[in-house]
Order: C-alpha cells, then structure tokens, then sequence
C-alpha cells in the first residue's frame, strides 16, 4: 500500500473533479430555483383559487416527501413507465435529471420563503407609499423590495446552505460528485483501494464552502442590520 | 366654494353597511373633527377620502371637481387614481414611516420620485418641516432610533410635503404612550394655525373643542351629529351624550 503523501495528488485531483460536478449542481440548482420559486410563490399567492390551491398542493408533496424519493422517480420514471429515457445515459444525462429534481425541490421550498417575506411587509406600507401618490413599481421597488430582501435572507441562507451538503443525494442515481469520488478509493480506483480517508477529506470541501457561504450570508444580514423591518 | 363636498358616501364590506350615507362639507383653513365610537366608520371614511377604499355610491367633490363619483363605473386609470390621492395627505395610526430610509429620506422620498422640484429645493423644504415639527436633530436618524411620538411628526412632516390640500390624521395619538401625545397634538393645532385645512379623526376630547371649527359625531356608519365644539359642551343626541360619559 502506498503511502498518504504517494496518495494524497491522485486523491486530491479526483476529488477536485467530483467537486466541481457539485459545484455545478448547486450553481444550476439556484439559478433554476431562485425564479421559479418566485413564480411559484406567486401562483401559490394567487386570487384565482383553482391556481392557489393546485401550486399549494405540489408544493406540499414536494417538501413532504425525501429528496432522494424526487431523484429516483424522477431519473427512472420515464424510461421504466414510458420506455423513454430522455435524460440519456452517462453522466450528462445523470447530471439533467439531478438538476431537474434540485431545481423543482428547492424551488418549492424558496417559494414559502418569498412568501413569507412578501406577506411579511406590512399592508401600512403599501399604503402610505399610496397615500404620497407613488406608483405600484415605485412602491415595489422603493419601499417594500428592501424590506422583503431583508425578511428572506436569513432563512434563504440556511436553505442554501443545506443546498450545499444536499447536493450529495445526487450519488443515490450515480452522479459523480464528490462523495462518489471519495468513495471510488474504499473500492480501488487508480491503483488506490480499501482507502477510507478520502471519504473523510470530502467533508474539508463541504466545511469550507459552507464556512465561505455563511460568511457571505452574515456579512448581508450586517449590511441590511441598519434599520428594523 | 368649500373645499370638500362629500355627498351620501356608502360603503359596505360582504355585505354588512359600514357607511349609510354620510354627508358634509369642509370650507378651506377649517379644521373638521370626526368622533365616535370603534368600528363607527371613521376610518373606512377617511380611507374613501384618500381612494384607499372606493365607496359604493356618492360623490367626492374638491375645489369643485368631482374626484369620485359612485355612479360612473368607469374604473380610474393609475394615474387619476395618483392625482386623486394628491388632494389629500393621510397620518395613520401606526405611522407606517419606511424603516429603510433615514427621517430626511422619509420625507423626500415621495417629492423626489415624482419631481417635485429640484433635489436641493425638495431638501431645504423637507428640513423645514422637520424644523417645523421640532426634530431638526433627528434628519439622519433612522425610524426604529426614534420614539412613537417622534415617529408620528416624521409622518406628519412627511404627508405635507407632498403638500395635500386636505390633510387627514386618524387616530395619530392612539399608539402612543400618554406622555406623548401631547407633542403630537401640539405639531397639530399649530397646522391648524397656520390654517392647515385638516379632518381629524380622535378620541381626544379636550383636544377635540380646542381645535375644530367643526365636529361630527359617527355612530354605527351616520353623522348622528354635528356642529361647533360646543357639541360636546351640550349633546343633542342620546347617543352623543352616551357616548360623551363614557371619557
Ligand atoms: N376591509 C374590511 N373588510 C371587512 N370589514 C371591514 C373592513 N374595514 C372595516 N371593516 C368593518 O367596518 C366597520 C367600521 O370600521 P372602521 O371604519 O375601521 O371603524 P372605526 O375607524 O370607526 O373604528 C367595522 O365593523 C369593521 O370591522
Ligand atoms: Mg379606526
């Protein structure tokens, strides 16, 4: 058996590599879901009752049901029921079914969010920015977007944050991530097996990229500590 | 010509009336009081005033123009209902000052979006009302820095900046500690000086006689009475004097 130091340049460069597929994961996970969660939050918000009820109720078996269930489901589904794979096989096509099951989990979960953050403002500011005679977008965007930014910070910064570990379960359907790159040595890869620490060394990236996560987030919730909302 | 025509305003919610016909005038530099009971309509009134509710029949008329009438179904355009709302300033019970913004950018917000004048003039104006209502040293302040008292004159030095021609304070002591009304009060009778045309909805009876030309007393959405201050002196009505033994 080698030794740590023979190892540790191979290990590394793997990992590296199942990292950034992580990376990935979770930069195309917010891009989708940070939208599509406002729309959804809006439908879920709806005056048009058939509209409210349908969205509330998908966004009730999305959060209510595992993560790792959606990936599954989501990823065998067409090919087992229709014998249509239309992810295709490999990792591109691994890769699209994660991002499709990410996207639609998390977007569900950052609509409540906004929610709460939009129905968190009170009507009276609305209303004195009507009374001073301000447009609907003045009113938007000058008086209730702050105040609403501010309300969804703090919980959309743990929700990205969990963001970042749960980008993991993407193993459960083989995507090549960082785990699946750790734990390739415990079975034998590039002449390394029966290899735990690489396993191990996996958490150093999730610890530093949350700890940069957190520092970004604490440093907003500080710029926006100037008044009480 | 007065100031303000309302004409058998009525309003109901689901069903239930909660306006049932009120009708009055304001001649301008007046000061018009409305009392009388929670849940009377006092704000629902007020709230049709400043287009924040639409009424279901009647008309409001100011300076001779009929701003809202109940017949025409026509719905205003954003922009009429802008102008409508312009006529009039609204103090709320609760200030609603925005949190984001210092006590000088509360009060400049509003002039500076819809350019009322320059940024230097729109500022020496907005530091005059604060002078005005005695918080000079508080322009860089922010809202939650300062007490409800406090609040309440940056509310109300932020309302006649957009320079209403009729300004209307509901209830603008109500949330405030007693020891502080008086400082609200005080910003108010010295509008009503300078000949401030105003309608002010309170419960502050004293207040009430000193300042108004004019009261009307609301109960179960109708003017059940009105008159001068001395209405509170010598109640017509039963419900009136009710309501008066009850402070
Ligand atoms: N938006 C609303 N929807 C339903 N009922 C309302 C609404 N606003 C006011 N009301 C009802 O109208 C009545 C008068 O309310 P309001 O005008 O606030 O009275 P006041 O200001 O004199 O206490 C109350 O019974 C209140 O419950
Ligand atoms: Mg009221």
């Amino acid at each position: 058996m080698d030794t740590f130091f023979e190892q540790f340049p191979i290990v590394f460069q793997a990992l590296n590599v199942g990292f950034l597929q992580t990376l990935k994961l979770f930069a195309v996970t917010l891009l989708g879901a940070l939208p599509l969660g406002l729309i959804i939050s809006f439908g879920s918000m709806s005056k048009f009752k058939p509209l409210s009820a349908v969205v509330r109720v998908f966004v009730w078996i999305i959060r209510g049901t595992p993560l790792m269930l959606q990936l599954l489901i989501i990823y065998f589904f067409p090919g087992l029921v229709f014998n249509n794979p239309i992810w295709g096989g490999g990792e591109d096509g691994r890769f699209i079914a994660s991002a499709v099951a990410f996207i639609l989990n998390y977007a569900c979960y950052f609509s409540e969010i906004y929610r709460g953050g939009i129905q968190g403002v009170p009507i009276g500011q609305q209303e004195a920015g009507q009374v001073l005679g301000l447009s609907k977008s003045q009113i938007f965007f000058k008086i209730t977007l702050l105040q609403m930014i501010k309300r969804i910070v703090p919980p959309m910064s743990n929700e990205i944050i969990t963001l970042v570990k749960d980008t993991s379960l993407a193993r459960i359907i083989a995507l090549q991530e960082v785990i699946w790159a750790g734990q390739a040595f415990m079975k034998g890869s590039q002449g390394i097996s029966g290899a735990i620490w690489p396993l191990f060394f996996t958490g150093v990236y999730y610890l530093i990229f949350s700890g940069i996560l957190s520092l970004l987030f604490s440093y907003v919730e500080k710029k926006l500590s100037y008044f009480k909302a | 010509m007065a100031i303000l025509e309302v004409k058998d305003i009525r309003k109901s919610f689901d069903n239930t009336e909660v306006l049932k016909g009120i009708d009055f005038t304001l001649e301008e530099g007046q000061v018009l009081t409305i009392i009388g009971s929670s849940g009377s309509g006092k704000t629902t009134l007020l709230r049709c005033l400043n287009s924040l509710e639409f009424a279901d029949k009647g008309q409001i008329i100011v300076d001779g123009n009929v701003i809202f009438d109940g017949e025409n179904t026509k719905r205003l355009s954003e922009s009429e209902l802008r102008n409508n709302r312009l006529h009039f300033g609204l103090v709320f019970q609760s200030f609603n000052l925005f949190p984001q913004y210092s006590v000088l950018e509360n009060i400049t917000l509003a002039p500076k979006l819809l350019n009322k004048g320059t940024k230097e003039e729109i500022e020496k104006e907005a530091l005059e009302l604060l002078e005005s209502v005695g918080l000079s040293e508080k322009k860089d302040n922010y809202p939650c820095e300062l007490s409800g008292g406090q609040q309440q004159r940056v509310a109300i030095a932020r309302a006649l900046a957009m320079k209403p021609r009729i300004l209307c304070f509901d209830e603008p002591t109500s949330a405030l500690d007693p020891e502080l009304t008086g400082e609200v009060l005080k910003v108010i009778r010295s509008l009503a000086d300078k000949r401030m045309t105003m309608i002010i909805v309170t419960h502050e009876m004293t207040f009430a006689h000193d300042v108004s030309d004019k009261l009307i007393f609301m109960d179960n959405g109708v003017i059940a009475e009105e008159g001068g201050p001395d209405i509170l002196e010598n109640p017509s009505s039963d419900r009136l004097k009710a309501f008066l033994t009850s402070f």
